[in-house]
């Protein structure tokens, strides 16, 4: 048994994530539609991106709140439906009046509740004895598939810790590595859902291995059979396989992305395959506009130009991708081309959907940032010298506004050059580098001089024995006693 | 090692004076065997002489003539007598106290050969100069013979004595800061157990001592190689004066440096925990931002600065601040007026600011240009390495190879090294 049990389930990003934000706008600027949503996603997911909408942008709370509502009571999750309720409630009350309470909007359904906690109720009390019967039979497969069952259920129901454990629970009872990646692809689901980025990729790697073990033995099996159906099969199987291999790909790359490493999360997303792969995780995960987002920002940000050209644009299968959200392509031509100003103000635009995305919400700030960051540095990198007024035009920011980039970015080193704050000209800085090479050099010289002349004297103290001990009675340190007075004091 | 006049005498006197010197010990016989036989051959034996405390006894009495042995001795060409007569009277039980005339002039006129066949004493003597003095009531009376004794017992200041930490700590106590210069000029190279019966604390207090008189004399940089070495000596626990040292080491740096520099590997890491959840290490790691605001970051633990005595260090270091900030600017803009520079220091007058760039530019800590109108320019500044330099640093570097294949060859010789060698080469076959 070599699955560590998550016993912390709860996303650790999510109380940060919520916590005083101020409410976002959704104007013409800032354009936000419900349909995303609703044509996008499916079933718990919508739900939480609903809960997200209701409880960050109070224009559009009502008719979201309306929307989950209708998708909650198909559902047999109470919890969720409270959390539904709730996030209304909190939403409705900051507002001042301006959206209606809760009571004129929704009477809380108890009789639904009461339905559905009977109905839960009843279904674990089945499976939970079929699980017991199995067990004292000791049939493996049929403990396996219980553990799976209660699983999905606790899943269903909202429940996810206890969901976890039963699925790595059924870990013991595996008795094919194919059973394996089922309960991985389980797992991995959940913690998606959960967004509990940290455990994915232990998951991943498990899921890898199991998939590697079974293509390996279905190798040899296939060979004995007539030569045309084996092929047949093995396309079936590579189809397969390849499906898989998408969400394993999917699954890291939201690891990586959810723990702020954006170029790692940006390449594992480039080898996500074809949208058709993505199979039953579109739309209940996630949907292939959010591959095209993420991937984008996350390249924006961390790659060269170069990669950008090579992995992004000249790549058919990420070009598929792209198709679903025609805004992702403009935002990078526009880099492409230079025309950042353009570039800025695609992703201000688009800033309210960011926000509102279950997975980029925490992390858009620094994204945005970084890739505002690349782009000044880009565009200063011909130049020996410029004046900010072409600069500060070329962004659409003030003069003072692009002077203060420029100096967060000069300090933190990213950009060699000065800023002449009288005549407003950014200059590249020149250094001689013969004449460095020699101070740089004969620092160093200086430095190790000194460190081992030190290094001797320890060496000494070391051989002499003149070690600091434990003191055995109260010697130690006493002998500063007759120094303390403040001899610096002026 | 005897004494040329006597090394005949000597001879002849050692077989007369084995069998009575065991049983009674007296100060006319001791001073009788000093005078005939010479101090290397004494020293081998006196151990055996009788129990220490009796011995002493014996050595702080007169003469039975009534004179005091110490006038009769010649204390250059008797040093090794004089020294025991002298330690036993500085003793605390002894009812006459030799004069400071008379620990004066042995210090100034003692033989350094014959002294260092009895290490323990000298460190007595200089622990008995010290408590001469207080009685005295008179602390500067050390200075003197502990300066002579200090510079004059080892064979070259490199080596660390028990002498040269009681001679800085009272130089330190004094304020007579310039004195110890000569002796904290030159660096502690060497370790030698015969020479000196020394103590691990004496080579911290050694250097903390240093590194606060250094300070004293604002040679940072001097003071902060002290510091660094008495926080980074070998230690199984950290000790408290260790700990003392890297606070004002970190402090020394914040003014040289203007940041806190990561101390050698070797320090002990328990040592840089306790420094980092200190105050000091919050101090270290607000430092440099406007004057105002690093007063009122120090506003909080004012009590424990004041109480540890460091609050003279830190107001320094604040004072220094601006000028850090400055020269970050200096990186960032190539020009900018006066009034700009005074807002992102916080500094208020454009005067005060004015002051401290034209001090910084006469000190060399920036090159930069202020117009009439009250603009800044900075220029980088150019190194300027001639040939001569060049030339220079090189041999320097040779020196330190050569001493380095010196060291090897040595460390090859040694019979631990090559017992260590051999026996892990048989472990690998």
């Amino acid at each position: 048994m070599d699955i560590d049990i998550i016993e912390e389930n709860v996303p650790q990003f999510e109380s940060i994530k919520l916590a005083g934000k101020r409410p976002l706008a959704v104007d013409e600027a800032h354009p936000f539609e419900l349909e995303i949503i609703s044509s996008g996603y499916s079933g718990r997911s919508a739900v939480e991106r609903y809960i997200q909408v209701i409880s960050q942008c109070p224009s559009l709370a009502l008719p979201a709140f309306q929307a989950a509502l209708e998708l909650v009571l198909q559902m047999s999750d109470t919890t969720l439906y409270r959390a539904v309720v709730t996030s209304y409630e909190q939403t409705a009350i900051a507002s001042n009046g301006e959206l209606p309470p809760l009571a004129d909007v929704h009477q809380l359904n108890q009789h639904w509740l009461d339905d559905m906690k009977q109905k839960n109720q009843a279904q674990r009390v089945k499976l939970e004895t079929e699980l017991k019967t199995y067990t004292s039979n000791m049939i493996k497969e049929s403990i396996r598939m219980a553990y799976r069952d209660l699983g999905d259920f606790y899943r269903a129901t909202g429940d996810h810790a206890t969901a976890l454990k039963h699925y790595t629970k059924s870990r013991e009872f595996c008795t094919t590595s194919q059973h394996v990646l089922e309960m991985c692809l389980s797992v991995l689901e959940l913690l998606i859902e959960h967004r509990n980025y940290a455990h994915m990729s232990t998951y991943v790697f498990k899921a890898d291995a199991a998939l590697d073990a079974t293509s390996i033995a279905r190798g040899p099996a296939a060979a004995p059979t007539a030569p045309a159906s084996a092929a047949t099969g093995k396309d079936k199987a590579a189809a397969e396989r390849e499906k898989v291999q998408s969400k394993l790909d999917v699954s890291i790359a939201l690891s990586y992305l959810g723990q702020g490493n954006f170029e790692k999360a940006a390449q594992a997303f480039l080898k996500v395959g074809s949208v058709k792969s993505l199979g039953d995780w579109a739309g209940r995960l996630i949907a292939p506009s959010d591959v095209a987002i993420y991937t984008t920002l996350c390249a924006l940000s961390t790659f060269s130009r170069q990669q950008i050209r090579k992995q992004i644009l000249n790549n058919d299968n990420f070009g598929v991708y792209i198709e679903q959200e025609p805004y992702v392509r403009e935002l990078l031509e526009s880099y492409m081309g230079n025309r950042f100003k353009l570039m800025l103000e695609i992703l201000e635009r688009y800033s309210t959907r960011h926000a509102l995305d279950l997975h980029l919400a925490y992390h858009i700030a620094a994204l945005t940032n970084q890739i505002r960051s690349r782009a000044l540095v880009q565009y200063f990198q011909p130049f020996a010298s410029i004046k900010l007024e072409r600069m500060s035009t070329a962004f659409g920011w003030t003069v003072e506004e692009l002077e203060r980039q420029v100096v967060t970015l000069i300090q933190s080193g990213e950009i060699q050059a000065r800023v002449d704050r009288q005549n407003k000209i950014l200059k590249a800085k020149e250094t001689d580098q013969r004449s460095a090479l020699f101070a740089r050099a004969i620092k160093s010289g200086e430095t190790m001089q000194v460190a081992n002349r030190k290094l001797l004297l320890r060496m000494r103290l070391q051989q002499a024995d003149l070690i600091v001990k434990a003191p055995r009675s109260q010697i130690t340190g006493h002998t500063s006693e007759y120094l303390l007075s403040d001899y610096y004091m002026s | 090692m005897s004494q040329p006049g006597s090394s005949a005498a000597a001879a002849q006197a050692t077989h007369a004076g084995t069998s009575q010197s065991v049983d009674a010990l007296s100060v006319d016989t001791f001073v009788s065997q000093v005078i005939t036989t010479g101090a290397a051959v004494l020293a081998g034996k006196s151990g055996g002489l009788a129990p220490k405390d009796t011995r002493d006894a014996a050595l702080a009495q007169m003469l039975s003539s009534g004179d005091d042995p110490l006038l009769v001795l010649d204390p250059e060409q008797y040093t090794w007598g004089y020294l025991h007569i002298l330690c036993a009277r500085l003793s605390n039980t002894s009812p006459s106290k030799p004069s400071p005339e008379v620990i004066e002039t042995f210090c100034r006129r003692f033989n350094p050969e014959q002294a260092r066949l009895a290490p323990q004493k000298v460190t007595v003597l200089a622990k008995g100069i010290v408590r001469v003095a207080a009685e005295l009531g008179n602390d500067k009376f050390a200075l003197g013979p502990l300066y002579n004794l200090v510079t004059r017992y080892p064979s070259s200041l490199a080596c660390l004595t028990t002498v040269h930490p009681i001679f800085v700590t009272r130089c330190v106590a004094t304020k007579h800061y310039t004195l110890a210069l000569p002796v904290l000029a030159v660096p502690i190279t060497t370790i030698d157990l015969k020479l000196s019966d020394l103590t691990y604390s004496d080579n911290l207090t050694y250097h903390y001592a240093g590194g606060v008189a250094l300070g004293a004399l604002k040679r940072w940089k001097d003071a902060e190689e002290f510091f660094e070495i008495c926080a980074s000596s070998p230690a199984q626990l950290p000790a408290a004066i260790q700990l003392e040292a890297s606070k004002k080491l970190v402090l020394t740096q914040l003014i040289i440096y203007g940041k806190t520099v990561p101390p050698p590997k070797y320090t002990n890491s328990a040592l840089q925990r306790l420094l980092k959840s200190s105050p000091y290490g919050a101090f270290a790691k607000s430092y440099p931002l406007g004057k105002a605001q690093l007063l009122a970051s120090i506003q909080k633990d004012l009590d424990l600065f004041t109480t540890e005595k460091h609050l003279g260090l830190i107001h320094q270091a604040i004072d220094r601040a601006p000028r850090w900030l400055i020269q970050k600017l200096t990186s960032t803009y190539l020009t900018l007026g006066l009034g700009d520079i005074a807002k992102e220091v916080g500094i208020n007058s454009e005067e005060e600011v004015r002051s401290i760039i034209v001090n910084m530019i006469e000190t060399d800590e920036i090159s930069a240009t202020i117009s009439a109108d009250g603009t800044v320019t900075f220029s980088d500044p150019v190194p300027q390495i001639s040939k001569i330099d060049v030339e220079r640093i090189l041999r320097q570097a040779q020196e330190q190879t050569r001493l380095l294949y010196e060291l090897e060859r040595t460390m090859n010789a040694n019979k631990d090294y090559l017992t260590k060698v051999r026996s892990l080469s048989l472990l690998l076959i």
